[in-house]
Protein backbone atom coordinates (compact mmCIF):
# COMPACT_ATOMS: atom_id res chain seq x y z
CA UNK A 1 0.00 0.00 0.00
CA UNK A 2 2.72 2.39 0.69
CA UNK A 3 4.52 1.65 -2.85
CA UNK A 4 0.70 2.92 -4.22
CA UNK A 5 0.45 6.10 -1.72
CA UNK A 6 4.24 6.92 -3.34
CA UNK A 7 2.81 7.07 -6.77
CA UNK A 8 -0.15 8.80 -6.14
CA UNK A 9 1.73 11.45 -4.02
CA UNK A 10 4.24 11.30 -7.39
CA UNK A 11 0.96 11.55 -10.04
CA UNK A 12 -0.25 14.48 -7.96
CA UNK A 13 2.68 16.26 -7.64
CA UNK A 14 3.41 15.98 -11.40
CA UNK A 15 -0.45 17.16 -11.96
CA UNK A 16 0.98 20.57 -9.86
CA UNK A 17 3.65 20.97 -11.99
CA UNK A 18 1.52 21.52 -15.20
CA UNK A 19 -0.71 23.57 -12.73
CA UNK A 20 2.01 25.77 -11.77
CA UNK A 21 2.94 25.98 -15.67
CA UNK A 22 -0.59 26.78 -16.19
CA UNK A 23 -0.65 29.34 -13.21
CA UNK A 24 2.76 31.37 -14.25
CA UNK A 25 1.71 31.42 -18.08
CA UNK A 26 -1.64 33.38 -16.85
CA UNK A 27 -0.70 35.66 -14.28
CA UNK A 28 2.47 36.36 -16.91
CA UNK A 29 -0.16 37.36 -19.73
CA UNK A 30 -2.48 38.64 -17.27
CA UNK A 31 -4.73 36.60 -17.99
CA UNK A 32 -6.62 35.14 -15.36
CA UNK A 33 -9.91 33.27 -16.28
CA UNK A 34 -13.04 34.05 -13.92
CA UNK A 35 -13.80 30.74 -12.50
CA UNK A 36 -9.88 29.90 -11.08
CA UNK A 37 -10.45 33.13 -9.59
CA UNK A 38 -13.77 32.98 -7.63
CA UNK A 39 -14.56 28.99 -7.70
CA UNK A 40 -11.05 27.33 -8.45
CA UNK A 41 -8.01 28.78 -6.57
CA UNK A 42 -8.61 28.80 -2.75
CA UNK A 43 -9.96 25.43 -2.55
CA UNK A 44 -7.43 24.06 -4.53
CA UNK A 45 -4.46 25.55 -2.59
CA UNK A 46 -6.62 24.73 0.47
CA UNK A 47 -6.35 21.20 -0.93
CA UNK A 48 -2.86 20.92 -1.85
CA UNK A 49 -2.51 21.83 1.77
CA UNK A 50 -4.35 19.52 2.61
CA UNK A 51 -3.20 16.95 0.49
CA UNK A 52 0.55 17.65 1.76
CA UNK A 53 -0.53 17.97 5.36
CA UNK A 54 -1.96 14.39 4.99
CA UNK A 55 0.66 12.64 2.87
CA UNK A 56 3.35 13.55 5.05
CA UNK A 57 1.21 11.95 8.29
CA UNK A 58 0.91 9.10 6.17
CA UNK A 59 4.34 8.63 5.21
CA UNK A 60 5.32 9.20 8.96
CA UNK A 61 3.09 7.34 11.00
CA UNK A 62 1.98 4.32 8.57
CA UNK A 63 4.92 3.92 6.21
CA UNK A 64 7.11 4.50 9.47
CA UNK A 65 9.74 7.27 7.40
CA UNK A 66 11.00 9.31 10.56
CA UNK A 67 10.97 12.87 9.59
CA UNK A 68 14.40 14.54 9.68
CA UNK A 69 14.73 18.74 11.45
CA UNK A 70 14.04 20.07 8.06
CA UNK A 71 10.80 17.48 7.42
CA UNK A 72 9.66 19.05 10.46
CA UNK A 73 10.06 22.73 9.60
CA UNK A 74 8.79 22.10 6.26
CA UNK A 75 5.53 20.36 8.40
CA UNK A 76 5.72 23.87 10.32
CA UNK A 77 4.70 25.95 7.21
CA UNK A 78 2.30 23.51 5.18
CA UNK A 79 -0.13 22.53 7.87
CA UNK A 80 -1.88 26.40 9.02
CA UNK A 81 -2.06 26.81 5.23
CA UNK A 82 -4.96 23.85 5.44
CA UNK A 83 -6.46 26.49 8.25
CA UNK A 84 -5.67 29.66 6.53
CA UNK A 85 -6.76 28.56 2.86
CA UNK A 86 -9.58 26.86 4.32
CA UNK A 87 -11.13 29.93 6.21
CA UNK A 88 -10.45 32.06 3.34
CA UNK A 89 -12.50 29.62 1.29
CA UNK A 90 -15.30 29.76 3.97
CA UNK A 91 -15.46 33.17 4.14
CA UNK A 92 -14.91 34.21 0.67
CA UNK A 93 -11.93 35.98 1.01
CA UNK A 94 -9.18 36.04 -1.50
CA UNK A 95 -7.17 38.36 1.11
CA UNK A 96 -4.98 36.07 2.30
CA UNK A 97 -2.05 36.86 0.15
CA UNK A 98 -0.39 38.84 3.00
CA UNK A 99 -0.70 35.97 6.07
CA UNK A 100 0.09 32.62 3.16
CA UNK A 101 3.08 34.30 1.14
CA UNK A 102 5.24 34.14 3.86
CA UNK A 103 4.81 31.09 4.93
CA UNK A 104 4.86 29.35 1.95
CA UNK A 105 8.23 31.49 1.10
CA UNK A 106 9.39 30.04 4.38
CA UNK A 107 8.81 26.35 3.63
CA UNK A 108 9.78 26.64 -0.05
CA UNK A 109 13.14 28.32 1.20
CA UNK A 110 13.77 25.34 3.32
CA UNK A 111 12.55 22.83 0.93
CA UNK A 112 14.97 24.19 -1.50
CA UNK A 113 17.84 23.92 1.28
CA UNK A 114 16.64 20.05 1.95
CA UNK A 115 16.98 19.09 -1.83
CA UNK A 116 20.44 20.96 -1.58
CA UNK A 117 21.24 18.59 1.01
CA UNK A 118 19.60 15.63 -0.67
CA UNK A 119 22.20 15.94 -3.44
CA UNK A 120 24.98 16.83 -1.38
CA UNK A 121 24.73 14.96 2.12
CA UNK A 122 27.85 16.50 3.12
CA UNK A 123 25.72 19.72 3.43
CA UNK A 124 23.73 17.91 6.66
CA UNK A 125 26.38 16.29 8.57
CA UNK A 126 26.60 12.57 8.69
CA UNK A 127 24.11 10.39 9.22
CA UNK A 128 22.07 10.81 11.95
CA UNK A 129 20.56 7.10 12.42
CA UNK A 130 17.28 8.59 13.65
CA UNK A 131 16.15 11.15 11.40
CA UNK A 132 19.60 11.70 8.33
CA UNK A 133 18.06 14.92 6.52
CA UNK A 134 19.92 13.66 3.27
CA UNK A 135 17.96 10.27 3.12
CA UNK A 136 15.40 9.64 0.20
CA UNK A 137 12.34 8.07 1.26
CA UNK A 138 11.10 8.35 -2.11
CA UNK A 139 12.03 9.11 -5.32
CA UNK A 140 8.93 9.04 -7.74
CA UNK A 141 9.91 8.95 -11.44
CA UNK A 142 13.58 10.33 -10.06
CA UNK A 143 13.50 13.68 -8.94
CA UNK A 144 10.22 13.46 -7.20
CA UNK A 145 11.73 13.29 -3.38
CA UNK A 146 9.59 14.62 -0.38
CA UNK A 147 10.73 18.43 0.11
CA UNK A 148 10.58 18.54 -3.74
CA UNK A 149 6.87 17.85 -3.53
CA UNK A 150 6.78 20.23 -0.65
CA UNK A 151 8.42 22.76 -2.89
CA UNK A 152 5.95 22.48 -5.72
CA UNK A 153 2.79 22.43 -2.79
CA UNK A 154 4.45 25.50 -1.45
CA UNK A 155 4.95 26.90 -5.11
CA UNK A 156 1.74 25.96 -6.45
CA UNK A 157 -0.10 27.48 -3.08
CA UNK A 158 1.52 30.67 -3.38
CA UNK A 159 0.37 30.91 -7.55
CA UNK A 160 -2.86 30.38 -6.49
CA UNK A 161 -3.32 32.84 -3.76
CA UNK A 162 -2.23 35.51 -6.12
CA UNK A 163 -4.20 34.47 -8.83
CA UNK A 164 -7.43 34.54 -6.40
CA UNK A 165 -6.34 38.29 -5.94
CA UNK A 166 -6.00 38.84 -9.77
CA UNK A 167 -7.87 41.84 -10.66
CA UNK A 168 -11.12 40.85 -13.21
CA UNK A 169 -9.57 40.97 -16.62
CA UNK A 170 -11.43 37.96 -18.45
CA UNK A 171 -14.58 37.62 -18.57
CA UNK A 172 -16.21 34.12 -18.19
CA UNK A 173 -17.52 34.07 -21.07
CA UNK A 174 -14.44 33.73 -22.94
CA UNK A 175 -13.50 30.26 -21.47
CA UNK B 1 -19.81 41.00 -14.35
CA UNK B 2 -23.68 39.93 -13.55
CA UNK B 3 -23.15 36.63 -15.52
CA UNK B 4 -20.23 36.24 -14.02
CA UNK B 5 -20.94 36.24 -10.47
CA UNK B 6 -24.12 34.12 -11.70
CA UNK B 7 -22.01 31.51 -13.35
CA UNK B 8 -19.67 31.32 -10.19
CA UNK B 9 -22.21 30.81 -8.05
CA UNK B 10 -24.47 28.30 -10.52
CA UNK B 11 -24.13 25.33 -8.27
CA UNK B 12 -24.29 22.86 -11.10
CA UNK B 13 -21.43 24.84 -12.27
CA UNK B 14 -20.01 24.15 -8.88
CA UNK B 15 -20.49 20.47 -8.82
CA UNK B 16 -19.37 19.67 -12.29
CA UNK B 17 -16.22 21.07 -11.09
CA UNK B 18 -16.07 18.78 -7.96
CA UNK B 19 -16.96 15.71 -10.48
CA UNK B 20 -14.02 16.54 -12.41
CA UNK B 21 -11.87 16.80 -9.67
CA UNK B 22 -13.31 13.52 -8.70
CA UNK B 23 -12.58 11.91 -11.76
CA UNK B 24 -8.98 13.50 -11.83
CA UNK B 25 -8.14 12.09 -8.53
CA UNK B 26 -10.13 8.33 -9.77
CA UNK B 27 -7.84 8.45 -12.83
CA UNK B 28 -4.82 9.22 -10.53
CA UNK B 29 -5.25 6.31 -8.08
CA UNK B 30 -6.36 3.67 -10.65
CA UNK B 31 -2.83 4.36 -12.37
CA UNK B 32 -0.93 4.11 -9.24
CA UNK B 33 -2.86 0.83 -8.39
CA UNK B 34 -2.14 -0.77 -12.00
CA UNK B 35 1.46 0.72 -12.00
CA UNK B 36 3.10 -0.15 -8.68
CA UNK B 37 3.80 -3.93 -7.99
CA UNK B 38 4.15 -4.80 -4.33
CA UNK B 39 6.36 -7.83 -3.26
CA UNK B 40 5.29 -9.30 0.13
CA UNK B 41 8.21 -11.48 0.45
CA UNK B 42 10.30 -8.96 1.40
CA UNK B 43 12.93 -9.60 4.61
CA UNK B 44 11.95 -7.52 7.22
CA UNK B 45 14.05 -5.64 10.56
CA UNK B 46 13.35 -9.00 12.30
CA UNK B 47 14.29 -11.49 9.85
CA UNK B 48 17.91 -9.61 9.52
CA UNK B 49 18.75 -7.88 12.78
CA UNK B 50 21.12 -10.37 14.91
CA UNK B 51 20.92 -10.74 19.19
CA UNK B 52 24.31 -9.73 20.08
CA UNK B 53 25.67 -10.33 23.56
CA UNK B 54 27.11 -7.57 24.73
CA UNK B 55 29.67 -7.32 28.03
CA UNK B 56 31.14 -4.41 29.62
CA UNK B 57 30.03 -0.43 30.46
CA UNK B 58 28.67 1.54 27.15
CA UNK B 59 31.24 4.51 25.94
CA UNK B 60 30.11 7.87 26.15
CA UNK B 61 28.65 8.93 22.83
CA UNK B 62 31.50 10.02 21.11
CA UNK B 63 32.35 13.76 21.03
CA UNK B 64 32.26 16.64 18.20
CA UNK B 65 35.43 16.71 16.01
CA UNK B 66 38.01 18.28 17.60
CA UNK B 67 36.43 17.32 21.28
CA UNK B 68 38.40 15.46 23.52
CA UNK B 69 37.27 11.84 23.99
CA UNK B 70 36.78 10.65 27.44
CA UNK B 71 36.33 6.54 25.96
CA UNK B 72 40.05 6.66 24.73
CA UNK B 73 41.92 4.34 26.74
CA UNK B 74 38.82 2.11 27.95
CA UNK B 75 37.81 -1.00 27.56
CA UNK B 76 36.08 -1.85 24.84
CA UNK B 77 32.51 -3.64 25.08
CA UNK B 78 32.93 -7.38 23.93
CA UNK B 79 29.91 -7.89 21.83
CA UNK B 80 29.16 -12.03 20.92
CA UNK B 81 27.45 -12.11 17.84
CA UNK B 82 27.15 -13.52 14.40
CA UNK B 83 27.17 -12.24 10.90
CA UNK B 84 24.43 -12.07 8.09
CA UNK B 85 24.73 -16.12 7.67
CA UNK B 86 24.87 -17.03 11.64
CA UNK B 87 28.53 -17.61 11.54
CA UNK B 88 29.74 -16.25 15.03
CA UNK B 89 31.65 -13.00 15.02
CA UNK B 90 32.94 -11.13 18.20
CA UNK B 91 34.44 -7.65 18.55
CA UNK B 92 35.91 -5.65 21.62
CA UNK B 93 37.58 -8.66 23.44
CA UNK B 94 41.35 -8.75 24.22
CA UNK B 95 42.93 -11.38 21.17
CA UNK B 96 45.80 -9.83 20.73
CA UNK B 97 45.34 -8.60 17.36
CA UNK B 98 43.94 -4.79 16.37
CA UNK B 99 40.58 -4.45 15.48
CA UNK B 100 38.83 -2.03 12.72
CA UNK B 101 35.54 -1.63 13.68
CA UNK B 102 33.32 0.36 11.29
CA UNK B 103 29.42 0.80 12.19
CA UNK B 104 27.54 0.73 8.97
CA UNK B 105 24.12 1.65 7.68
CA UNK B 106 23.20 0.13 4.38
CA UNK B 107 20.70 3.29 3.64
CA UNK B 108 23.54 5.47 4.77
CA UNK B 109 24.93 7.80 1.68
CA UNK B 110 27.97 8.10 2.95
CA UNK B 111 28.49 4.56 4.55
CA UNK B 112 27.57 3.62 0.44
CA UNK B 113 30.29 5.83 -0.36
CA UNK B 114 32.88 4.31 1.90
CA UNK B 115 31.88 0.35 1.52
CA UNK B 116 33.80 0.83 -1.90
CA UNK B 117 37.34 2.75 -0.58
CA UNK B 118 37.59 0.25 2.25
CA UNK B 119 37.40 -2.83 -0.16
CA UNK B 120 40.18 -1.18 -2.03
CA UNK B 121 41.97 -0.49 0.60
CA UNK B 122 41.40 -4.17 1.60
CA UNK B 123 42.39 -5.10 -1.93
CA UNK B 124 45.26 -3.05 -2.05
CA UNK B 125 46.52 -5.34 0.92
CA UNK B 126 47.28 -2.71 3.13
CA UNK B 127 45.29 -3.96 5.78
CA UNK B 128 48.43 -5.62 8.23
CA UNK B 129 48.24 -9.43 9.10
CA UNK B 130 48.12 -8.75 12.79
CA UNK B 131 44.66 -6.27 12.34
CA UNK B 132 40.75 -7.27 11.90
CA UNK B 133 38.67 -5.36 9.73
CA UNK B 134 34.78 -6.28 11.24
CA UNK B 135 32.06 -3.89 10.00
CA UNK B 136 28.71 -3.72 12.06
CA UNK B 137 25.76 -3.94 10.28
CA UNK B 138 23.62 -1.14 12.33
CA UNK B 139 20.38 1.10 12.02
CA UNK B 140 18.44 -2.00 10.39
CA UNK B 141 15.65 -0.02 8.59
CA UNK B 142 13.42 -2.12 5.81
CA UNK B 143 11.54 0.84 5.10
CA UNK B 144 15.08 2.79 3.60
CA UNK B 145 16.60 2.66 0.69
CA UNK B 146 19.74 -0.17 0.11
CA UNK B 147 17.87 -3.27 1.84
CA UNK B 148 18.96 -5.48 3.16
CA UNK B 149 22.01 -4.69 4.13
CA UNK B 150 23.65 -8.40 3.47
CA UNK B 151 22.69 -7.80 -0.51
CA UNK B 152 24.91 -4.50 -0.47
CA UNK B 153 28.06 -6.26 1.59
CA UNK B 154 27.71 -8.76 -1.40
CA UNK B 155 27.07 -6.19 -4.05
CA UNK B 156 30.46 -4.23 -3.08
CA UNK B 157 32.76 -7.49 -2.87
CA UNK B 158 32.97 -6.76 1.03
CA UNK B 159 34.50 -10.10 2.17
CA UNK B 160 35.69 -9.18 5.58
CA UNK B 161 34.28 -10.03 9.15
CA UNK B 162 30.29 -8.12 9.61
CA UNK B 163 28.78 -8.53 12.84
CA UNK B 164 24.88 -7.64 12.92
CA UNK B 165 23.35 -5.58 15.43
CA UNK B 166 19.92 -6.01 16.90
CA UNK B 167 16.35 -4.10 16.08
CA UNK B 168 17.48 -1.50 19.15
CA UNK B 169 21.26 -1.33 17.57
CA UNK B 170 22.51 -1.97 21.13
CA UNK B 171 26.02 -2.42 19.60
CA UNK B 172 25.99 1.19 17.76
CA UNK B 173 24.44 2.51 20.96
CA UNK B 174 27.59 0.45 23.80
CA UNK B 175 30.14 1.69 21.20
CA UNK B 176 28.45 5.11 21.17
CA UNK B 177 27.71 5.94 18.12
CA UNK B 178 26.51 9.52 16.89
CA UNK B 179 25.91 8.95 13.19
CA UNK B 180 27.13 6.63 10.66
CA UNK B 181 30.06 5.65 9.11
CA UNK B 182 31.30 5.43 12.80
CA UNK B 183 35.04 3.88 13.17
CA UNK B 184 36.18 2.70 16.28
CA UNK B 185 39.53 1.35 16.68
CA UNK B 186 40.54 -1.24 19.28
CA UNK B 187 44.25 -2.12 20.07
CA UNK B 188 45.30 -6.09 20.88
CA UNK B 189 44.31 -5.86 24.59
CA UNK B 190 41.02 -4.57 23.64
CA UNK B 191 41.40 -1.12 24.12
CA UNK B 192 39.75 1.54 22.87
CA UNK B 193 42.45 3.96 20.75
CA UNK B 194 40.66 5.92 18.50
CA UNK B 195 36.95 7.22 17.38
CA UNK B 196 35.71 9.15 14.60
CA UNK B 197 32.84 9.75 12.58
CA UNK B 198 32.80 10.33 8.79
CA UNK B 199 34.02 9.15 5.85
CA UNK B 200 38.22 7.95 6.08
CA UNK B 201 40.10 8.10 2.51
CA UNK B 202 42.75 5.25 2.27
CA UNK B 203 45.62 7.53 3.92
CA UNK B 204 43.45 7.56 7.53
CA UNK B 205 42.94 3.75 7.15
CA UNK B 206 46.49 3.13 6.91
CA UNK B 207 46.62 5.19 10.28
CA UNK B 208 43.73 3.44 11.99
CA UNK B 209 45.71 0.39 10.73
CA UNK B 210 48.60 1.46 13.01
CA UNK B 211 46.28 2.41 15.80
CA UNK B 212 44.69 -0.69 15.73
CA UNK B 213 48.15 -3.17 15.60
CA UNK B 214 49.73 -1.12 18.41
CA UNK B 215 52.39 0.59 16.77
CA UNK B 216 53.02 4.71 16.89
CA UNK B 217 51.78 6.37 13.86
CA UNK B 218 54.88 7.94 11.75
CA UNK B 219 55.82 11.53 12.48
CA UNK B 220 54.84 13.45 9.62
Amino acid sequence: MVAVVERIAGLLSLLTLGLIAYLIVALLRRQVPAIVRQDLALPLATLIAFGATAGSLFFSEVAGYTPCVLCWYQRIAMYPLVIVCGVAVLRRNANVLTTVLPITAIGASISIWHIMVEQRPALGGMCDSQAPCALKWINEFGFLTLPTMALIAFVAISLLVIAARQPNTVSTNSL
Amino acid sequence: MATTQARAQDPRRKLLLVAAGAAVLGLVVLIAVLSVTESDSRLTVTDVAGSPEIEGADLTVVPEPGEPDPAIGEAAPVVQGADHDGNPVSIGDATGRGQMIMFMASWCQFCQQELPTVVDWVAEGRLPDDVDLIAVSTSLSDVRPNWPPQDWFVRENYQNQVIVDDVQSSIARAYGLRATPYWVIVNPEGVIVHRSTGISPSGVLDAFAELAAGRQLPQT
